[in-house]
């Protein structure tokens, strides 16, 4: 019974299904494992779990709290098992549909929730990378590209907004996320414990809970569906390609490396700034601004990453999805060169504005690469063809951090003050938009050669 | 439809406000 309703058959929507039933199955998947970008909040806590109030050194008996570089590492695998896992199960969700797709991203992303309770409990650092990092990181993977792929089909007409909406979830999940784990672990705090296993254990149940709604509303639409009054366009735009190109060959074209290049850059410059948004703003602005008020920078970043997801994708319908992405990187080039200027001139709301704006186009660049790569490669693969390009994703979370922190580290030794120890790395980083803007401007149509001959495969097995 | 389509769009729209509201409510410090 619970295997016929997880089937593709099952969610295959009647030809008068209201399509606007569809963005918040997206949006429950998206909002939950979108929690990763808020894993930091645990990081203190988890160095504390033997201490308490600090962090106990390892004593005779070999028992001590974690260091911070212990903790750290299970982001890092959680993302860098993100990409791998879209790109290996890629296939495996267009081919189950999103239902059971979502179900098994829920049952993985809550599942690494409650290992690493576990491993709290048994205070077992293996146990929370396995747990969160790899099992929770399989679940992030799964449940991010699951519903992409629907909503292109669903939004033909509006398929930037359509995964602008979904992807925009991913932003707002660290919105939720943030506060609501600060909130448990004061609710659950004792004097023999700061409250992590215990928030660890229920947030996996919550977050399965509000994953189920994305599997109870999931639905694909019925072959030859369209919406109501919509006719494709005669003449489409010249990247928009009315063929398909299936996944395993969409790998092998220049298009699909281009665009990998082009997601890894964008990505690389915006996840650098995250990585060292609060010490840069603290140090950049000495005296104006302590820890508590750069927490607000932070969140305001967060704030705007999910707004652009949205924002920029939609926009992309209207501009062509070329067009975005040179906003992005020309916008940018100019953004990241100022910002120095903008430093040394003492000038904080100038400094956040365009700082707000870069990660705007960090989150829309996520935001419109689903539907790019749609007009590029066509609907048959898209979503594992996306699942594959988000290798670029696991190479950026590495590089930025690690390019920004060596340049600062560097200026830092090299006698430069820490207020413009960052001037070097934006200026570095405007190289890295310059040759996804190349990338970007080299971009083609996919030749006929790589199309795919026979008719779309049909979306249900019969 | 429409009843299902406002639980729906409800169910994960509540705690993405929410999310957002104490958000504003950090940033807010910023400019003090």
């Amino acid at each position: 019974m619970a295997a016929a309703f997880l089937s593709k058959e099952a969610t295959i929507a009647p030809l008068d299904y209201n399509r606007i039933l569809v963005p918040p199955a997206a949006l429950a998947a998206h909002l939950s494992i979108g929690q990763v970008y808020a894993f930091s909040v645990f990081n203190i806590p988890l160095t504390r779990l033997i201490g308490i109030t600090h962090s106990a050194p390892v004593g005779a008996d070999g028992v001590g709290d974690w260091t911070s570089n212990d903790v750290v590492i299970i982001f890092s695998i959680a993302i860098a098992v993100l990409g791998t896992a879209a790109a290996l199960f890629g296939r495996w969700v267009e081919r189950v549909g999103p239902r059971k797709s979502m179900f098994v991203a829920a049952l993985c992303f809550a599942g690494g929730f409650i290992v690493s309770a576990i491993g709290v409990h048994y205070h077992w650092l293996l146990l929370l990378y396995l747990g969160y990092g790899v099992l929770g990181g399989c679940g992030l993977g799964i449940g991010y590209i699951s519903p992409v792929s629907t909503l292109i089909k669903w939004f033909p007409d509006r398929p930037g907004m359509a995964t602008g909406i979904a992807i925009m979830g991913f932003g707002g999940g660290a919105l939720i996320a943030s506060p609501l784990s600060v909130w448990l672990m004061d609710h659950f705090k004792t004097p023999s414990s700061n409250g992590v296993l215990e928030t660890f254990a229920t947030m996996g149940v919550m977050y399965f809970m509000f994953m189920m709604i994305g599997v109870y509303a999931a639905r694909v639409p019925a072959e030859g569906w369209k919406p109501a009054g919509w006719v494709p366009p005669a003449t489409p735009q010249r990247l928009v390609t009315q063929a398909h190109v299936a996944v395993d060959v969409a790998w092998k074209t220049p298009q699909f490396w281009l665009l990998w290049v082009v997601l890894c850059m964008n990505v690389t410059a915006g996840i650098a700034v995250i990585s060292q948004a609060s010490p840069m703003i603290q140090e950049i602005f000495a005296g104006r601004v302590n820890a508590e008020i750069a927490a607000g920078f932070v969140g305001l970043l967060s704030l705007f990453n999910m707004i652009g997801r949205f924002f920029w994708a939609s926009a992309s319908d209207y501009l062509g999805r070329r067009n975005t992405y040179i906003v992005f990187f020309a916008l940018g080039i100019l953004l990241y060169s100022t910002v120095p200027s903008l430093g040394r001139a003492g000038s904080l709301p100038l400094f956040v504005a365009a700082f707000v704006i870069i990660l705007s186009m960090y989150g829309g660049g996520f935001a419109t690469i689903p539907a790019y790569l749609r007009d590029v490669f066509g609907t048959m693969h898209v979503g594992a063809i996306h699942g594959r390009l988000l290798t670029a994703w696991s190479v950026a979370g590495v590089l930025g951090p690690e390019l920004m922190s060596i340049l600062r580290d560097d200026r830092i030794k090299n006698g430069v003050p820490k207020a413009q120890a960052y001037s070097v790395t934006m200026y570095v980083l405007c190289g890295f938009l310059l040759l996804g803007l190349i990338c970007n401007i080299c971009m083609r149509p996919v030749h006929e050669r790589y199309h795919h001959r026979e008719p779309a495969p049909p979306r249900s097995p019969t | 439809m429409r009843a299902k389509a406002i639980v729906l769009w409800l169910a994960v729209g509540l705690p993405l406000l929410w999310g957002v509201y104490k958000t504003l409510q950090n940033a807010a410090k910023l400019f003090h």
